[in-house]
Order: structure tokens, then C-alpha cells, then sequence
């Protein structure tokens, strides 16, 4: 018999790629709501990466999954990441695997900062966070309140018990910050607060749909900026086949109708970073040297970049730098 | 001719009893029909498991079955659940399941020599929240197996640790094979290079769900 072309027992196509990860520790995990943890992470590589308000990682868990929290900690603090999580009733196994199974002084790889939620310069700023979209406002609110920018917050939750760190802010920022429980009070009127919206504010949004839709009804457009946990569901038109040319690789990797150009790359040996899949996250955003893209992320993807977890092609044939 | 099967003679269960002696009583105590914490733990990093199940006349079964580490779902303290995932569509569990219901499962971690052993009754579901959970590439499973558990307990490490599996070293036997594309030209008589076929199953393998 010819030698076995032994059949590589392990790596499915879909391992992760060797994108840039940092080294830390889980140092602390609090409970901070009735459903949230905030866990404290302490790089064992030298300073962290520095981040800005808004910005997120990706985990690494050790059951193999990658998810992307905010950072809610001081941007200062280089020794420490912090990010709080929800447990999700439907958790696919990361949320769940964070509250019940994650250990103190563990080894935890994180990804180097990404930021599609930046704060802008402005007069003033009004922040509308729901649930544990408290989470990037966090850092942006203490960024304002150093800089001396006036700020308000609206924290929309279920009750006080479901959302983390309201009583710290209440107690250490005031009547900037008001504490909605949706429960016992009913939703909050965004449409008043949007009507006594100075000129020249910017207005953050982070939560769940219902209330980024409710935010974009009342809100101006041009000065309302938010991010999502889930894709704003919308229609387009029917999956077709195309090709991509990775042109590193010189290789051709055709995305049948059936699969998004992630999963496809990926089987085809080119493996992506890949996190939320629904084009939320940006963990595999892609340059795009030739073809017309079918833009269908939430980020809003930069001139010739893509996020082929969702996104897909218009032309035949896209040339990607792969 | 009868084949060395039907030849070998039989020990009855009272021999067999005799033979071994009795299983010290915290062995004997130990299984318990609860999935408490450190059960809990050990399925949420096991990535690999055994199902076994058999049909209404005993005709048995065993089908291995993997994912991510925690690819099976623990409901609550008594129930779990194990993601059905595109295989060859022969579905000889979910036919065994609808005679008897009756299933063992031995789950695994690799390099942990303890095994986690979960005995129960099994029943096919679709459930859109449970197979929500099990969504990998943005896939769900068609379907899931939902177990009821009647006992659970861990398994000593004697098998593992005699069995070397979890030295690398043992992985060189795996290069003793043939590859699988060279058996099945043999064993089928098949008019078809081996590289070829070993190329297709390779590319059958790069699509998991």
C-alpha cells in the first residue's frame, strides 16, 4: 500500500484563525445585576492595548466560542479589561459558559480593541442605554463628565435588580443619570426627551431593538448613533452563487448560494476571524480590491471593506485580499 | 464451519458475579439520576460522546457524536439535550429511539482519563428554544435528542490511562492505516484511485453543518 495520506484527525476548517490576541487572566467576576457578571481581566503581557469609549473585544472562552463584549472600564487603566455579560435564556454556549463556568485566575486570550461605536466631539451629548447596553456608555459618559461636556443619561431596564450599575451611577453622577424600570414605570416618552434635544447634541443609543427603533423614530438621524446586540431584521434579495478570487493565494473559492462567503472562504481553507455572524461585530472584516458588494451588515462597513459573515456579491466575481 | 462467535462457551451472570466480586460501596452508591455541578461541568467541556441505543428486540447501536465543548445542552438537573448534525441520513439512533427509548451515552475530555457515563430515556424533538441554543454558522439542527436522565456518574480512569489515549505518541498509530480512500477501494472493489476518493471525502468533510 502507497504511505496513508492520514486523515488530519483534528482542525475542522472552522478553527480560529491566528488573529492577534492578548493574554489575560479572569482576576474578578461580580455579579452586578440579577442576570449580569462583570469580569475583571488582567493582561499578564505587558499594558493592554489601548482603547476608546465605545470600543469591544472578543473573548476567547475556553470552550472553543468567540463573543464580543464592550469594554466598560477606564480607558486609562492599562493593567485591566472590564466587561460585563448577560446571560442569555437561549445562550449558544458563551453567556452561559461565562456565568457557570468560568473560573477565577484562568487564562483568558482576548483580541486587540475594535471600535465601530466611537464618540465624536460635541457640545453636549444625551446617552440612551437599554439593559446591558449600559455597557460602552459607560466609558463614554465618564469620558464626557472628565472633559467637562454636559451629559445626560436615560438607563431603560426591566427593574433596578436586572440593571447593572445603576445605583453606582445614580449615586455618583446625580440627576445626569436617570433610571427608567420599564416593570413598575412603563417605557420612558424618547419622544419628549427628543423634543427638548439641544441643537447642537449628539445622541448614543445602545440596547435592545425595540428601543433603537423607538430612538431612531423621535431622533434625528445625522446626530444619532447607536449599536446593536442583533441585526436589524430586513429583507434582501434571494442568495446567489458567486466567486472570489483571494489575491494572495492566487486561489478561486466559489460561495454556493447556500452558504455565506465566510463559511465558503473558510472551508476553503482561507479561515476568518469570525464572531457574531450577523454582521454586527466586524471581527471579519475583509478588504475588497475588485467587484460590487451587497452590503447587508449593521456596522456600516468602510469604503472597500466587507464583513462577509452576512454581506454577500452583486457582481459574478469579487478579488478580496486573502 | 460456525463462526468463533457461536464456539466460545458462556459464563452465566452468577459466575461472572462470582468471578469478579462485588464493587466496594461507594462504587456501588454513586450513581445518582441528578446532574449536579461538576456533571454539569464536565459536559460543558466535553466535545465528544458515545450514544448508544437499540431497537425494540435488542438489536444494539453505538454512533459517536462531536462538536465545541458544551455542544450538548443541559435543560435542567434531569434533562439534556444532543444536537443532531448532518451525518450519513441513515438515522440508525432516531429509529432505535422510536422502538425503545432507552439510551447510554459516555461522554469525554480530552485528557481527563475519567469518563462521564449518562444512562436514560431519549426521545427526538424539534423544540425551536433548544435547537435555537445548538445554532453553529448560523445553522440549527433539524433536530436535537432529548434525554431524560435515570443515572449518571463518572467512570474510573483505568481504560483511559491503560489505553494511552490521551498520549500524543499514540496518535502514530493512526499512521499504521490505510487511508480511508484506499480501504474503500478494496473493500468495494472500486475502479478508482485512491487519492480521488480520499479528495472527495475531504471536501465533504470541510462542510460540518
Amino acid at each position: 500500500m502507497t504511505p496513508p495520506t492520514a486523515t488530519p484527525a483534528d482542525a475542522p476548517a472552522t478553527a480560529p484563525t491566528a488573529a492577534p490576541v492578548q493574554a489575560t487572566v479572569v482576576d474578578r467576576i461580580d455579579r452586578v445585576a440579577e442576570d449580569v457578571v462583570a469580569l475583571t481581566l488582567r493582561g499578564t503581557g505587558g499594558p493592554l492595548a489601548p482603547w476608546e469609549p465605545g470600543a469591544h473585544i472578543d473573548l476567547r472562552l475556553p470552550n472553543w466560542l468567540t463573543r464580543q463584549y464592550s469594554l466598560c472600564g477606564d480607558p486609562a487603566d492599562r493593567d485591566t479589561y472590564r466587561v460585563a455579560v448577560r446571560h442569555d435564556r437561549l445562550s449558544r454556549g458563551g453567556s452561559e459558559y461565562v456565568h457557570r463556568f468560568l473560573r477565577r485566575d484562568r487564562p483568558l486570550p482576548v483580541s486587540l480593541p475594535r471600535n465601530h461605536f466611537p464618540l465624536l466631539p460635541a457640545p453636549r451629548y444625551l446617552f440612551v442605554a437599554g439593559g446591558i447596553g449600559i455597557t460602552p456608555v459607560l466609558p463614554m459618559l465618564r469620558a464626557a463628565v472628565r472633559a467637562g461636556v454636559p451629559a445626560n443619561l436615560l438607563y431603560v431596564g426591566p427593574s433596578p435588580d436586572a440593571m447593572p450599575f445603576a445605583a453606582e451611577l445614580r449615586a455618583a453622577l446625580g440627576d445626569m443619570v436617570r433610571v427608567v424600570a420599564t416593570r413598575s414605570e412603563g417605557r420612558p416618552d424618547l419622544g419628549a426627551l427628543a423634543a427638548e434635544l439641544d441643537e447642537d447634541s449628539l445622541v448614543y443609543c445602545c440596547g435592545p431593538a425595540p428601543l433603537l427603533a423607538a430612538a431612531a423614530q423621535v431622533f434625528p438621524a445625522q446626530r444619532l448613533y447607536t449599536e446593536r446586540f442583533r441585526p436589524l431584521a430586513r429583507t434582501f434579495g434571494p442568495d446567489t452563487a458567486f466567486e472570489v478570487l483571494c489575491r494572495r493565494s492566487g486561489r478561486t473559492v466559489a460561495v454556493p448560494s447556500d452558504e455565506s462567503m465566510l463559511d465558503a472562504l473558510t472551508h476553503a481553507g482561507h479561515p476568518l476571524p469570525a464572531g457574531c455572524r450577523e454582521g454586527v461585530c466586524g471581527s471579519c472584516e475583509l478588504a475588497v480590491a475588485e467587484g460590487e458588494v451587497e452590503h447587508r451588515d449593521d456596522l456600516g462597513a468602510p469604503e472597500g471593506r466587507m464583513y462577509p459573515c452576512v454581506s454577500r456579491a452583486r457582481s459574478p466575481r469579487l478579488v478580496v485580499d486573502l | 464451519m460456525t463462526h468463533a462467535a457461536t464456539r466460545i462457551r458462556s459464563v452465566g451472570p452468577r459466575e461472572v458475579r462470582a468471578r469478579l466480586g462485588l464493587p466496594d460501596a461507594m462504587t456501588a452508591s454513586k450513581k445518582t439520576d441528578r446532574l449536579d455541578e461538576h456533571f454539569r461541568r464536565f459536559i460543558a467541556h466535553s466535545p465528544f460522546l458515545t450514544m448508544a441505543t437499540a431497537d425494540a428486540e435488542g438489536r444494539a447501536d453505538c454512533s459517536p457524536r462531536g462538536d465545541y465543548p458544551g455542544f450538548v445542552k443541559v435543560l435542567d438537573d434531569r434533562t439534556l439535550a444532543i444536537p443532531d448534525r448532518p451525518g450519513n441520513k441513515i438515522a440508525d439512533s432516531f429509529g432505535n429511539l422510536a422502538e425503545n427509548d432507552g439510551v447510554g451515552l459516555l461522554f469525554l475530555v480530552p485528557g481527563m482519563r475519567e469518563t462521564l457515563r449518562v444512562n436514560g430515556r431519549a426521545r427526538a424533538t424539534d423544540e425551536p428554544d433548544v435547537l435555537t441554543r445548538m445554532e453553529v454558522e448560523g445553522r440549527r439542527p433539524v433536530l436535537a435528542v432529548v434525554v431524560e436522565v435515570t443515572e449518571v456518574y463518572f467512570h474510573c480512569g483505568r481504560a483511559l490511562i491503560r489505553s494511552r489515549l490521551w498520549d500524543p505518541a499514540s496518535r502514530a498509530l493512526a499512521d499504521e492505516l490505510p487511508s480511508v480512500g484506499e480501504v474503500a477501494v478494496e473493500q468495494y472493489g472500486l475502479d478508482v484511485p485512491p487519492e480521488v476518493l480520499e479528495r472527495r471525502l475531504q471536501d465533504g468533510y470541510r462542510k460540518l453543518y
